[in-house]
């Protein structure tokens, strides 16, 4: 069996959001690696510097909160700046990557913890998608990945507000892979189960333990292996996929 | 190429109509080929060819021409379109 040969993502951009997190960092590294040009999002300015000095001449860094609406269209001016002035190339991917899980039952679920977790989870990924999308139309060519959840997709008790906010970007996706495909542009979401990351380092062992019990392959995920599935969605590996959503879980049965 | 030509250019080229039909007057919806589809297509064209990105609410406010010729300016003074 012949391995499949790195994706070439060479003269793209790639813009990351939650480039800053953990999954977020795996897929800004699989990203340079697959020679794309990383335009990495984030608010954590030192992390964002480690990035940029750790991948100069790869990687431009923007750092901005995802809920500013007015942040998220500066970001794409400068981003399309930068193509105009050659600085790098034109945008080709975009991954919507930031997320946020506040874990509540239903009547102890704010008013505020439910719109900040659609804010983060559902408003933010739909704006960058439709500036991202105007300036892929102009090259007629584009992929779009975001991160959804199995949580999102099969449900899981204590966390409707979060699983209501990655649902409504699943939705999202679908409807847009269908609008965006007459313009060459792909839209794709992975779906991670337990993956080991921070957003998941408050379960202590036995509670882990717990979940890997119904997790078939009995482990939690690496962020890498997301990023894999990420970087697999974006490249021309997957030119025919659109509409689609690719768990990373381990098959989780909740 | 002065910018009221390349104004032109833009309509024509995303709508498909004679350059003699682009006139301030041209109002979205208003002929067939102005429609919902075509419109994302002329918004891409005017982004391209002035190099500018267009806020959510103007490409909703960006119903005819005189209209895009007002909300062009606002991104940039240096566009005119005399």
């Amino acid at each position: 069996m012949t391995a499949l040969s790195s994706p070439n993502l060479a003269d793209s951009s790639v813009l990351i959001t939650g480039a800053t997190g953990d999954i977020g960092e795996a897929i800004v590294t699989r990203a340079i690696a697959d020679k794309a040009f990383v335009i990495a999002c984030g608010r954590n300015e030192s992390k964002l510097e480690q990035l940029s000095s750790q991948f100069e001449g790869q990687i431009h860094t923007l750092c901005y909160d995802v809920t500013d609406e007015k942040a998220i269209s500066n970001a794409f001016r400068e981003v399309q700046k930068g193509v105009t002035a050659k600085r790098w190339p034109a945008l080709y991917g975009l991954v919507n990557s930031a997320g946020i899980m506040a874990e509540a039952v239903l009547p102890m679920t704010s008013g505020e913890t439910l719109k900040q977790q659609m804010a983060v989870n559902f408003f933010a990924p739909y704006q960058h998608m439709q500036l991202a999308s105007r300036l892929m139309s102009r090259q007629k060519a584009g992929s779009i990945v975001n991160i959804v959840s199995q949580v999102g997709e099969l449900g899981s008790s204590g966390m409707s507000a979060y699983a209501a906010s990655k649902a409504a970007l699943t939705g999202a996706t679908k409807s847009l892979a269908k609008e965006l495909a007459p313009k060459g542009i792909r839209v794709n979401a992975v779906a991670p189960g337990f993956i080991d990351t921070a957003l998941t380092s408050h379960y202590d062992d036995p509670a882990k333990q717990k979940v890997y019990g119904r997790i078939e392959l009995r482990r939690g995920g690496t962020a890498k292996e997301v990023a894999d599935a990420v970087l697999y969605l974006l490249s021309s590996h997957a030119s025919y996929t659109t509409g689609h959503v690719l768990p990373v879980d381990g098959l989780f049965c909740p | 190429m002065e910018n009221k030509e390349k104004l032109i250019k833009a309509f024509t080229e995303s709508l498909g109509i004679e350059p003699q039909l682009v006139t301030d007057e041209l109002t979205y919806n208003t002929i067939p080929q102005w429609d919902s589809t075509a419109h994302m297509v002329l918004i891409a064209e005017l982004e391209n060819v002035f190099d500018v990105m267009l806020d959510t609410d103007d490409i909703i406010d960006l119903s005819s021409v005189a209209q895009a010729k007002i909300i062009l300016q606002k991104y940039d003074d240096s566009i005119e379109f005399a």
